[in-house]
């Protein structure tokens, strides 16, 4: 074990609980448009299994599973794809909902999990931006960190 | 072309190019200059257009979602951006002193590590003030009023090597929240109240019944947006966080976003929103009351410093009291020729100390970046070695005076003649500013055509990318000093009776059923 990480027990339990969290996150992501909760929310809570990894593997471990030009450059895509979808009916204005009102997709149901237009899109989209956000932000201050171990 | 149609690119374009930036990054650091400039380029061009289309056509009105702004109700109740001949102008501005600050970030910002994020954050600045400048809509201004401040928090705190960027930032961070928490409680307030967010028919519902509530969440407004545009009893953020930053930002920060954040948003909604609902007596007299110490305090602190960009920060805080001198006047004198004048002549200093303040600020920058210091004390005779510089330097310094072949006399000009036929005390305090700010920048001059020390002696005047910029804006200084009075006849009278025009506001918003 190194100085970093947080002992056996934990990171035992993190294994176990890291792959849920991420479920029950993009659960929240997927269903933004019908329950509460949505890209924001669940791209926190997908984040939270990145921060719970970073805690209790240590930053030794972070390091060689996170690419920073990877992550910012799919925070890019979260933003341009949200960007896109507000873009699609920009031939009646911008952020009108053209999925919705005529298809081809997107356009089911009130109430099902195909319907609403374009926000599914976006949440995912957001979803996205807000996982390889957080868990950027939160790597920096780990790095960051001025004191010696 | 047809205005409404171009008008969304005006958030699309800088959006996309913040967004795609970490992307374009990838390869390599010419593509991401290239990037930077291409896309405050475009911007520029469409925020051009435009302007020109208002100018032409009238205000212009675009519902975001739908075709119009009523859904199935009878009133307002989506999202709207109205654009009238202040917004179309303040656009005009924000685009053209940000395309200037780009480029002169490539220059600037050669040495500097982490510009991926400093090109994003540049572009996101101008997106959120572009937003508030176009924005009819009270929470979404505060949405767009939130990516400006928060882009300029990270930028002024970008140079993180230093403590005095880290302390800057954190402070502008902490009063900023506050100015933006003021603001958000009087939005909230009005909501409460009115049911409705969407300015136009917020001022038919504050005119049909004007409450106290109203005039509480007035109170805040001013409150938050004095803080924002930093006029003086709480402007001490300024003077910390715009020298603080890297030049370009400084440019940015005094020339554009006090104006927008601060005075434009404060003059929207005083003007747009509350019009006659309230006493604008009153109201006026208070922020005339808030000028004059503004337009005192600023001016004189300008004089005794000796660090050149807390000079020009303390320079920026004086002359945010002239542009607010002349709103205050604006709403006591409501509807006379003396309203119309000192309107007129606020809005045109607007415009003007934008392209002032931003030349030299880069000036600024320029001397930085030969010398590594800012202290006046060390840049004595820097004439000899930087001519251009100094020469440009010469032009701002003349032109923020007031001097009269150049663009600051005609908007002084106004204001001081608006301020003597309202009140002549008031014109006094004015020309009293003006004589602190004389002696702060003949200080620096002086210094600048003095004796050279040895450590100028290296120096030389700042590469293409540096200099073209700052050549652009004197050339601009001197070319709006040419045409004093046409512009502010073609332009500026205009753009203040559109301002004051409220039911033309409303029926912009209203007619689009």
């Amino acid at each position: 074990m190194n100085d970093f990480d947080m002992g056996v027990i934990v990171r035992t339990a993190a294994r176990a609980t890291i792959p849920l969290i991420g479920i029950f996150g993009a659960y929240v992501v997927m269903h933004g448009h019908l329950t509460p909760g949505g890209g924001f929310q669940g791209g926190a809570t997908i984040a939270g299994a990145g921060i719970l990894f970073l805690i209790a593997f240590g930053l030794g471990e972070m390091k060689k599973r996170y690419n920073k030009h990877l992550y910012s450059a799919l925070e890019g895509v979260g933003g341009l794809v949200f960007l896109g979808a507000a873009m699609l009916g920009i031939g009646t204005a911008f952020f009108y909902n053209t999925l919705w009102h005529n298809g081809p997709f997107f356009n089911g149901k009130p109430g099902t999990l195909l319907s609403a237009g374009f926000l599914p899109i976006m949440n995912l989209a957001v979803g996205l931006k807000v996982f390889t956000g957080l868990v950027s932000a939160l790597t920096a201050i780990a790095l960051w960190r001025r004191w010696k171990s | 072309m047809n205005g409404e149609t171009i008008l969304p690119y005006l958030i699309i374009v800088p959006l996309f190019g913040a967004f795609s930036m970490p992307i374009i990054s990838l390869a390599g650091r010419k593509a991401r200059e290239a990037w930077a400039v291409i896309i405050s380029g475009i911007t520029l061009l469409v925020g051009s257009a435009v302007f020109h289309s208002v100018y032409e056509n009238g205000p212009m009105l675009y519902t975001l979602g739908a075709k119009s702004p009523f859904g199935k109700a009878n009133f307002p109740v989506r999202i709207v951006w109205e654009v009238d001949l202040l917004s179309a102008l303040m656009v005009l501005m924000v685009t053209l002193v940000a395309f200037l600050a780009v480029l002169y970030s490539l220059g600037y910002m050669k040495h500097d590590t982490g510009l991926d994020k400093y090109y994003t954050l540049i572009l996101i600045l101008e997106l959120g003030m572009l937003g508030i400048a176009i924005t009819g809509d009270l929470f979404n201004f505060y949405v767009f009023l939130e990516i400006m401040s928060i882009a300029s928090y990270a930028l002024v705190a970008f140079r993180n090597d230093t403590w005095e960027g880290i302390e800057a930032g954190i402070k502008y961070m902490f009063v900023g929240s506050i100015a933006s928490s003021l603001v958000l409680l009087g939005i909230a307030l009005l909501y409460g109240q009115y049911g409705t967010l969407t300015m136009g028919y917020l001022a038919v519902k504050i005119a049909q019944n004007p409450t106290v509530v109203a005039k509480v969440a007035l109170a805040f407004f001013i409150a938050g947006l004095l803080f924002k545009s930093g006029a003086s009893p709480v402007h001490m953020w300024l003077a910390d966080a715009h020298p603080a930053a890297p030049s370009s930002i400084s440019a940015m920060l005094s020339g554009l976003v006090i104006k927008i954040g601060g005075v434009y948003a404060l003059a929207r909604i005083l003007f747009s929103i509350y019009g006659s609902s309230v006493n604008m007596k009153t109201v006026g007299w208070v922020i005339i009351i808030f000028a004059c110490i503004t337009l005192i305090v600023g001016n004189a602190m300008a004089v005794i410093q000796t660090d050149m960009k807390r000079l020009l920060a303390y320079s920026s805080v004086g002359q945010i009291g002239y542009i607010l001198l002349g709103i205050g006047i604006g709403l006591a004198a409501y509807g006379s020729r003396t309203g119309d004048i000192a309107l007129a002549g606020a809005i045109y200093h607007t415009f003007n100390h934008a392209l002032m303040k931003a030349l030299l600020f880069l000036i600024a920058g320029a001397v930085i970046h030969e010398l590594g210091t800012r202290n006046l004390n060390e840049l004595s005779g820097l004439a000899k070695t930087m001519p251009k510089t100094t020469f440009a330097f010469l032009i701002g310094a003349a032109a923020i005076v007031g001097l009269p072949p150049l663009n600051g006399f005609a908007s002084k000009w106004l204001i001081y003649e608006s301020s003597a036929m309202f009140n002549p005390i008031l014109a006094t305090i004015a020309v009293i500013g003006t004589a602190f700010c004389t002696a702060a920048y003949v200080r620096v001059l002086y210094t600048f055509f003095g004796k050279p020390s040895e450590k100028v002696m290296n120096a030389r005047d700042p590469d293409a990318t540096m200099l073209w910029p700052m050549i652009i804006l004197a050339l601009a200084i001197i070319v709006m000093g040419l045409f004093p009075w046409q512009i502010s006849d073609k332009v500026m009278i205009p753009v203040a009776k559109a301002l004051e025009n409220q039911l033309g506001y409303i029926a912009t918003l209203m007619g689009g059923a």
